[in-house]
C-alpha cells in the first residue's frame, strides 16, 4: 500500500510524520501548483466546489507518482463537503485508476472505529500505544505549523527584512518534516522562537492596520489557492490574523474537545444565525464580530465562488458590517479568479482602511476639543 | 509653477494628466495602448512635453492602471496606486458631494460608494465582459455600426428591444434573433445599452445603496445611449453627472495622489525618457509546474524590474543571467488582450 492525502497548507508535514511511524508507506502529494488546479478543473464537474477540484488534482498527481490508496476526510451537514470523497472516487474510477479510497469518517461516529481503521491500515501489527504516541506527535507538529504561520502573518508588517522572516519560517517547516520525537520538536520550537525574537522590528503593533481573515476552511488557509492574500496584506503594512485553522476544525468535530474560543465564536454569531448552515458559515460570522470587538480595522472574507454556506454568511456579514461599523472585503476564489483584479481590490481596501483610521483619529481629536 | 503628472495605463488605453497645485488640468491626453504600453507611455510624454507650460516644474508623479508598476518605473513615479482609489479621488475632487461612482472601461467596471468624501465600499468586475465596454464593442461590430455612432443611434429609438444580456454569448444570439424578427438597428442598439446597464447593476450593485449624485466616468461614459439607459433605469430620479474629464479621471486621480504624497524630490525621469531604450519581455519559468510567466523590463542590457514569480526566486540579476544564456526563448510582451487596431474602439 502506498498512501496519499490532499494538501491543506502544512497538513502534509504532520501526516508525513504520522503515517510512516505507523508503518504506512506514503507518496507525499506533489506541490500544489497551477497544474494541479488545471487537472482538477478539467476532471471535476463544472459546478463542483473549488476545493473539490483542487484536491482531485492533488490525487491525480499523487496517483501518477505511484500512490494506490487515498485518504480523504468525510464531512457532515447540509453542504456538499460530505460528498467529496464519493464524487472523487467515482471520477477516479471512471478514469480507470485502480485505487483504494479510505474515507476517514467523522470521529463523531466513534473515535474507537477511527483508531480501528488506522489499525487495519497498519495491518494490525502496531500496538495501540504506538498509534497514540505517533498521533500525539503529529498533532503537536500540526499545531506548531499553525503557530508559526500565525507568527509570520503578525510579524510581516513589523520586521525590517521580510525575506529574513520567510527564511526562518521556511527553514523550520523543512526541519519539522524530519522530527521523530517530542523532545526534538520542542528543540525546534525553542530555536525557532529565538530566531523570530532576534529579527529586528521597524514598527510597533500599535501603529499598524489590523485585518482579520474569515471564510471557508480550505480557501481561507491554502495560500497557494488564495493568491497568498496574507502576504499581500503584510507587504502593504497590515497586521494579519486568520481565524481559520485546521486544528480548530478537527477539534470542533467533537463536543468535548471544542475550544472555548470556538464556542464563543458560535455564541457571537447567534443573534444573526441560529441554524447550522454547513461548512464554516457560522464561524465566518462569529469571527468577524470578534474582530470588531478586538478593534480590528477590517475583515477579509475568503470563500469558494459557489460555496453555499459562505454565500449565506456573506449576506449576514453585510449586516454585521453595518452594525459594527466594520469594513469587510469579500473575495470569491475559483479557477477564474484573476490575480490582477484581486490585488487591485486588496490594495484599494487597505487604502479605505487607512483613510478611515486617519479621519477617525482626527474626529477623536475633535471630540477631545469639544469636551475640554 | 508646480505641476503634477498622473499616468493611467490600462490594457486598451493610456491616459496622461498634467495638473497644477489647484488641481486644475493643464494638459491631458487619451491614447490607445495597442498592446505596447512602453510606446504609449513615450507618446504620452511627448504630448505632455509639447503642451508643457513654460516655467513649469514637475513636483511629483503618480501612476495607476493595470500596467501601473511598469509605468512607474519607466516614467519614474513617486506613488503607484490602484485604479479604484485613483478613480475615487478624482471623482471626489470633481464633485465633492458625490455619493456613488460608476466607472466603465474596456475590460472591467467598478462601482464605488462614497460617503462624506471617503470611500465606504466598492465592487469591481473583471470576470464578466457583459458589463464592460468590450460588450458594446463586440455588438457594434456585429451590427456594423461604428462605436462612435452607437450613442446617437440609441437616442433615436423610441423604444428598446429587450435583449437577454446576462452574458455576451446569449446577448449575441438574442440580438441576431431580434434582427431577424425585423427590429430596427436603433431599437436594438438601445436594447443593448439597457442590457449593459442591467448587467452592471446586477453584477456590482446588489445589496448596495445607490445614492445620488452619481458620477459616471470611464471611456463608456462618452456614450450618450448608456447615460440615457442609466437615467431610464433609475426612472430619472437620480442625478447622474458625466464630468467632461470622464475619460482621464484615473490619471487625474493619480496626479492628485502624487501631490498629496508630496515627495521632497520627485523620482520623475524627465522627458528625455522618450529617447531611452526600454523593452518589456517575458519567458516561462519551467523550474516547477507553476510555470510562472516572468515579465521583465529592460533598459539596454540592464534588467530594471520583473513581475510574475510566485516563489520570488527571480531577481533582476538572475533574470539578466538567464537572458544571456538563452536569448531564443524570449518573446516580446503585449499587455492585455491582443486586439486588431481597426476593431478596437477607444474604451478603457
Ligand atoms: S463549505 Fe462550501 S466549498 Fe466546502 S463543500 Fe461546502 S459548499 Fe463546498
Ligand atoms: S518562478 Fe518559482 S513558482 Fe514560478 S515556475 Fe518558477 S520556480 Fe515555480
Amino acid at each position: 500500500m502506498r498512501a496519499t492525502f490532499p494538501h491543506l497548507l502544512h497538513l502534509d508535514v504532520a501526516l508525513g510524520i504520522l503515517y510512516p511511524t505507523l508503518g504506512i508507506e506514503i507518496v507525499p502529494p506533489p506541490p500544489l501548483t497551477r497544474k494541479t488546479i488545471e487537472i482538477g478543473v478539467k476532471l471535476a464537474p463544472q459546478n463542483a466546489c473549488f476545493p473539490l477540484k483542487v484536491t482531485l488534482g492533488n490525487f491525480v498527481e499523487s496517483i501518477e507518482k505511484g500512490a494506490d490508496t487515498l485518504f480523504m476526510a468525510g464531512g457532515v451537514g447540509p453542504c456538499r463537503f460530505g460528498y467529496y470523497g464519493q464524487i472523487q472516487r467515482l471520477i477516479l474510477e471512471d478514469l480507470g485508476y485502480k485505487v483504494q479510497f479510505i474515507l476517514l469518517d467523522h470521529p463523531r461516529y466513534g473515535i474507537r472505529s477511527f483508531v480501528q481503521a488506522l489499525r487495519t491500515m497498519t495491518g494490525g501489527k502496531i500496538s495501540p500505544a504506538r498509534i497514540v504516541r505517533a498521533t500525539a506527535l503529529a498533532w503537536k507538529v500540526l499545531r506548531f505549523t499553525e503557530t508559526i504561520e500565525a507568527k509570520r502573518r503578525a510579524l510581516r508588517c513589523l520586521v525590517e527584512r521580510k525575506d529574513a522572516l520567510d527564511r526562518v519560517v521556511e527553514g523550520t517547516l523543512t526541519r519539522l518534516r524530519w522530527v521523530e520525537s517530542v523532545t526534538a520538536l520542542e528543540e525546534i520550537i525553542r530555536s525557532t522562537e529565538e530566531a523570530l525574537r532576534a529579527l529586528p522590528l521597524v514598527r510597533e503593533e500599535g501603529e499598524v492596520l489590523k485585518v482579520g481573515i474569515v471564510g471557508e476552511v480550505y480557501v481561507a488557509q491554502e495560500k497557494r489557492i488564495n493568491f497568498d492574500v496574507e502576504r499581500l496584506l503584510g507587504d502593504l503594512g497590515v497586521y494579519v490574523h486568520n481565524s481559520v485553522s485546521t486544528v480548530e476544525y478537527i477539534l470542533h468535530t467533537l463536543p468535548f474537545t471544542r475550544s472555548r474560543e470556538k464556542e464563543e465564536t458560535w455564541r457571537l454569531a447567534r443573534p444573526y444565525l441560529q441554524r447550522f448552515v454547513g461548512g464554516e458559515g457560522i464561524d465566518s460570522v462569529g469571527s468577524a464580530i470578534r474582530y470588531a470587538q478586538w478593534g480590528f480595522d477590517g475583515v477579509v472574507h475568503l470563500y469558494p465562488f459557489t460555496c453555499m454556506p459562505e454565500i449565506v454568511a456573506k449576506g449576514i456579514l453585510t449586516q454585521v458590517s453595518k452594525d459594527y461599523d466594520l469594513p469587510i472585503l469579500h473575495l470569491a476564489i475559483d479557477e477564474h479568479a484573476g490575480e490582477a483584479g484581486l490585488i487591485t481590490r486588496v490594495e484599494a481596501f487597505v487604502d479605505v482602511l487607512e483613510r478611515r483610521k486617519k479621519t477617525r483619529r482626527k474626529s477623536e481629536v475633535g471630540r477631545a476639543w469639544t469636551y475640554s | 509653477m508646480d505641476l503634477f503628472l498622473g499616468v493611467d495605463v490600462g490594457s486598451v488605453t493610456t491616459k496622461f494628466v498634467l495638473m497644477d497645485r489647484e488641481k486644475r488640468i493643464v494638459a491631458s491626453c487619451y491614447l490607445r495602448t495597442s498592446g505596447d504600453p512602453i510606446a504609449a507611455l513615450k507618446d504620452g510624454l511627448r504630448y505632455i512635453e509639447r503642451h508643457f507650460p513654460s516655467g513649469g516644474l514637475i513636483k511629483a508623479v503618480g501612476t495607476t492602471g493595470s500596467a501601473r508598476h511598469l509605468a512607474g518605473i519607466v516614467v519614474g513615479a513617486d506613488i503607484v496606486k490602484n485604479e479604484i482609489t485613483a478613480h475615487a479621488v478624482a471623482a471626489i475632487t470633481r464633485v465633492p458631494e458625490v455619493r456613488t461612482v460608476f466607472e466603465i472601461g474596456g475590460q472591467d467596471s467598478k462601482l464605488i460608494i462614497i460617503r462624506n468624501g471617503v470611500v465606504e465600499d466598492f465592487a469591481m468586475n473583471t470576470v464578466c465582459a457583459a458589463g464592460t465596454g468590450s460588450f458594446l464593442e463586440h455588438q457594434a461590430i456585429r451590427l456594423n455600426v461604428p462605436i462612435e455612432k452607437f450613442g446617437e443611434l440609441a437616442l433615436e429609438a423610441h423604444q428598446a428591444v429587450r435583449i437577454a444580456g446576462r452574458c455576451t454569448v446569449f446577448a449575441e444570439s438574442d440580438m441576431i434573433h431580434k434582427q431577424q424578427l425585423g427590429f430596427g438597428k436603433a431599437e436594438i442598439v438601445k436594447g443593448l445599452c439597457e442590457a449593459l446597464v442591467r448587467n452592471f447593476i446586477n453584477n456590482l450593485a446588489t445589496g448596495k445603496a445607490i445614492e445620488d449624485p452619481i458620477v459616471f466616468q470611464g471611456g463608456v461614459a462618452a456614450n450618450q445611449g448608456i447615460v440615457q439607459a442609466f437615467r431610464d433605469f433609475f426612472h430619472g430620479k437620480k442625478r447622474i453627472i458625466v464630468p467632461p474629464e470622464h475619460g482621464v479621471m484615473g490619471a487625474w486621480g493619480a496626479a492628485i495622489l502624487a501631490m498629496e504624497y508630496a515627495p521632497e524630490c520627485s523620482l520623475f525621469q524627465g522627458f528625455a525618457v522618450v529617447e531611452r531604450h526600454f523593452v518589456s519581455r517575458s519567458f516561462t519559468c519551467e523550474d516547477c509546474p507553476n510555470s510562472c510567466e516572468i515579465v521583465f523590463l529592460k533598459e539596454n542590457d540592464e534588467v530594471k524590474a520583473l513581475w510574475g514569480s510566485r516563489c520570488g526566486k527571480w531577481s533582476p540579476s538572475a533574470v539578466g543571467k538567464r537572458i544571456d544564456e538563452e536569448p531564443a526563448g524570449m518573446k516580446t510582451v503585449s499587455q492585455g488582450e491582443e486586439c486588431e487596431q481597426s476593431r478596437c474602439p477607444v474604451y478603457d
